[in-house]
């Protein structure tokens, strides 16, 4: 067997493991004998991709092409990274163990802000420009896609086309008009503009952005006559007639998450107003309970794991939900297979549900409140009231769960102190009613794990236009928060503010913010979102030598009429609709989900899903 | 009701391919193989139920193996070619199951049998096949062989060669030996002491990454105190 690596390195790193492929149900073709390479790239270390969903459908989606040899690589770790920069090994895919330079297409997926400088960093170790300007006809097209594609502009002037959307609707197009175009020796440059004809595709070159003298954008222009004004992103109508894997790629090492994962729905009908994944990924499209049950049943099989997990954004929101439960349960029942829940509602319903299926292993609860006052809970449109939380957890305490885990946000717009010292009530509160229990009934002490996030607005939310608090207002508020608690069997934490300011920096940056992140990783940033490695010292500097202002995209509350960065991309959800939801914010007024109520968002568009259903 | 289970003893191959999956992966990659491959295995009673699976020895991360051994326990009887068929083809690339032998009811457990175990030893290129010529029977002429060892508080100097059981030159184009030393519970030397001891003695400097290791098979005592395979020497039925 070929390694890229030799052994002698691979025995001195980390986890060797990392670096070899080689796993179940790895796909081997002759690399000779296909007509497209694509080296599948997660920029972060191997157990975080080889965690991610999105990798695995895409993964065999594009290897199911007999001409298409789809691979995947990851960020080599920094012990590694330091071994193949001092022995001049480029970075390889894993299953040819050959460099990725000479790929047709490199693709990143993009699944939060702060794996940019790795994104730069996997380009750099494979020997390709970093810079699009830079590249010549032998570097692979690079092309983006994932959750941080909507908000392109920050790594613009890095990438060849971004796709907007889902993976299933035109890769088959792209890579056969690539085929074709390969054939008839046609420039990398004519095949992009022939891009131009799909929408959901983003090729940066193609856009000119000007800019007002008072830093903010004037317009966004397209220099190309097929370029069109707005690219919409492309979504699968039908879930149930679209690919899904019926094997799975199972690690030899223990990564994030080993489990086959069954995808319930994509969307969210809830349309909480932080939320980017819930405005990005509308309209609500689900599966057939009984395909969900062929799937379920097809991965365990292949994949020999022990638990499954129903995900989706929020689980219990699923139509038929009874249905495939009891389908579940019957199926694994005494097969030692474990079925997780994440993001479930609790009710009495679904204690009773977890109570069987989770028979021995009793894991925590989990509730995402957000905000500690209705109000606040009313702004961000959280549907989930104190009494639900609270009645969820004394169903909980009585049903021997001794764990509660509760999510909360700091800095939501129009929050007051009041709001914070709400947080430290409501889990005192939760400590208060498993004090309601007689004594005899809880013979062990219970925790409540709170935790809070620093608040990050996000492109295409309602809150697109409001300022991000400061790393020290978030500090400040997490201490409030803190100091305000009075029971001992809470633990609050909250996340790193500098690491949260500088994702709000990424999230709505344009594209002059691409010199900070390229001077970043100069510096020496990489793995940002990992707090042992992320130095936000580093940052400051790296925005202080390109005269960028931080606080201009972070800590600034924008005009409905300002151009935005990503307004030539449409997600489907109309500006008008967002600045509704807005203003209905700060009125503390709440809006209906999708099966309640259609608000005419503007998802409708797309021919399918939630939108289409008899309410 | 562990008694009623069918027991079986297999041998398997450790390649290239998956010889840096350490040995707690590598416990997960087999039951997961198991699995795949419907052998109704039998689990284990108590409040987190396990495979009845259990290997004779862990290999060190880095290490290749052509004769390894593992026994599992079945609820329902299959044959063992059935079970050699059906593991291999849901292997990882890189085991593959030479033989699978039933076992009577009365075989001692594959962990406490195991009592040595035989190596090959590649060498790095600074030990040449002259050097090892020259120099191997030398070498186990000595009084004692001393290695600085590992113990769990700390650093001790240890006489290895009552462990050493038998050594010879296996050079081809590359400096190799091959060793048979005592393995298990009980006693237990890494082939990784011998080659650091070797080239000690032929005044090299010992770098454990660079050798490759390669185990070539396990062994069982005998009644008559001899050394036999954990296969050829099991009571079968």
């Amino acid at each position: 067997m070929y390694k890229a690596i030799p052994d002698e390195i691979l025995l001195d790193s980390e986890k060797p493991a990392r670096y070899i492929g080689n796993e179940i149900n790895v796909v081997k073709k002759d690399s000779e004998k296909v007509d497209i390479r694509f080296a599948f790239c997660f920029p972060d270390v191997y157990e975080v991709g080889m965690s991610h969903l999105g990798l695995q459908i895409l993964y065999y989606f594009l290897n199911r092409r007999e001409d298409t040899y789809c691979e995947r690589c990851f960020a080599p770790w920094i012990d590694m990274e330091e071994k193949m920069r001092q022995n001049n090994i480029p970075l390889f895919a894993l299953e040819s163990q050959q460099p990725i330079k000479n790929f047709d297409f490199v693709g990143f997926t993009l699944q939060y802000e702060l794996c940019y400088t790795n994104v730069i960093n996997m380009l750099d170790l494979a020997g390709i420009p970093i810079y699009r300007k830079d590249r010549t006809e032998d570097d692979p097209i690079i092309i983006c896609g994932g959750s941080c594609a909507y908000n392109p502009e920050p790594i613009a002037d890095f990438v060849d086309m971004f796709y907007l959307g889902e993976g299933e609707v035109l890769y088959d197009k792209i890579l056969d008009i690539y085929k074709q175009y390969k054939k008839e020796g046609r420039s990398k440059q004519e095949f992009l503009e022939r891009m131009l004809d799909f929408d959901g595709l983003y090729m940066p070159q193609f856009y000119d952005v000007t800019y007002k003298e008072n830093g903010q954008i004037d317009a966004i222009t397209p220099n190309n006559p097929k370029a069109r004004k707005v690219i919409t992103k492309v979504i699968v109508k039908d879930l149930d007639k679209v690919f899904y894997p019926e094997k799975q790629l199972v690690p030899l090492i223990e990564v994030v998450h080993d489990r086959v994962t069954v995808e319930l729905f994509r969307g969210c009908i809830r349309g909480c107003r932080f939320c980017q994944a819930g405005f990005v990924y509308r309209p609500v499209r689900e599966k057939r309970f009984e395909t969900l049950l062929k799937q379920a049943e097809s991965l365990v099989k292949s994949s020999g794991h022990d638990e499954i997990s129903l995900i989706s954004l929020a689980t219990s929101d699923y139509t038929c939900f009874h249905e495939l439960a009891s389908g579940l349960l019957d199926e694994f029942k005494n097969k030692e297979i474990s079925i997780s829940l994440p993001s479930l509602r609790v009710d009495s319903f679904s204690l009773d549900l977890m109570q069987k299926i989770q028979e021995v292993r009793k894991s925590s609860l989990t509730f995402a409140a957000e905000a500690g006052t209705q109000r606040l809970r009313d702004v961000i449109n959280k549907n989930i009231t104190e009494d639900d939380i609270l009645n969820g957890c004394k169903l909980a305490f009585e049903g021997g769960w001794l764990k509660v885990k509760m999510y909360f946000m700091l800095g939501l717009p129009t929050e007051t102190d009041e709001d914070l010292i709400g947080i430290a009530q409501l889990c005192d509160k939760i400590v208060e009613k498993f004090f309601e229990i007689p004594k005899e009934d809880r013979p062990r002490p219970i925790t409540v794990n709170a935790s809070a996030s620093c608040f990050v607005p996000k492109p295409f939310t309602p809150f697109q236009w409001d300022a991000q608090d400061t790393y020290e207002d978030f500090s400040r508020k997490g201490q409030l928060v803190k100091n305000n608690i009075k029971r001992k069997q809470v633990r609050f934490t909250y996340h790193n503010t500098m690491m949260s300011s500088l994702e709000g920096v990424m999230a709505r940056g344009d594209r002059r913010i691409s010199a900070a992140i390229y001077r970043a990783w100069q510096l020496g940033c990489k793995y940002d979102g990992w707090t042992d490695l992320f130095d936000y010292s580093k940052w400051q500097k790296a925005f202080n030598d390109t005269g960028i202002d931080m606080s201009f995209y972070a800590n600034r509350l924008r005009s409905y009429d300002e151009v935005l960065p990503w307004d030539h991309i449409s997600v489907g959800v109309s500006k008008k609709f967002l600045i509704e939801e807005r203003e209905k914010a700060m009125r503390a007024e709440v809006t209906p989900n999708c099966r309640q109520k259609c608000s005419n968002c503007g998802a409708k568009r797309f021919g399918g899903g939630v939108c289409f259903d008899e309410r | 009701m562990t008694n009623d289970n069918f027991k079986y003893r297999f041998k398997f191959t450790k390649g290239e391919e998956i010889k840096f999956i350490g040995h707690l992966d590598f416990m997960v990659a087999f039951q997961r193989a198991i699995k795949r491959a419907d052998i109704p295995i039998a689990y284990s009673n108590g409040f987190n139920p396990h495979q009845l699976l259990n290997f004779a020895s862990p290999l060190s991360l880095g290490y290749t193996s052509i004769g390894d051994y593992g026994d599992l326990q079945l609820q329902n009887w299959l044959s063992a070619d059935e079970i050699k068929t059906r593991l291999n083809e849901n292997m990882p690339i890189g085991v593959k199951i030479l033989e699978v032998a039933e076992l009577s009811k009365n075989a001692k457990k594959v962990m406490t049998s195991l009592c040595a175990a035989s190596y090959e030893v590649k060498f790095e290129e600074a030990v040449t096949p002259k050097i090892i010529e020259e120099n191997i029977d030398k070498f186990m002429l000595q009084d004692e062989i001393i290695v600085l060892k590992k113990t769990k508080r700390n650093l001790k100097d240890t006489d290895i060669k009552p462990d050493i059981l038998e050594i010879e030159n296996a050079s081809d184009k590359a400096g190799k030996i091959k060793a048979k030393v005592n393995a298990g519970s009980v006693k237990n030397l890494k082939p990784e002491s011998v080659a650091e001891a070797f080239m000690k003695y032929v005044g090299l400097e010992f770098n454990k990454n660079k050798n490759r290791y390669t185990r070539l098979d396990m062994y069982m005592s005998d009644q008559n105190g001899g050394l036999v395979g954990l296969i050829d020497g099991v009571e079968k039925i």
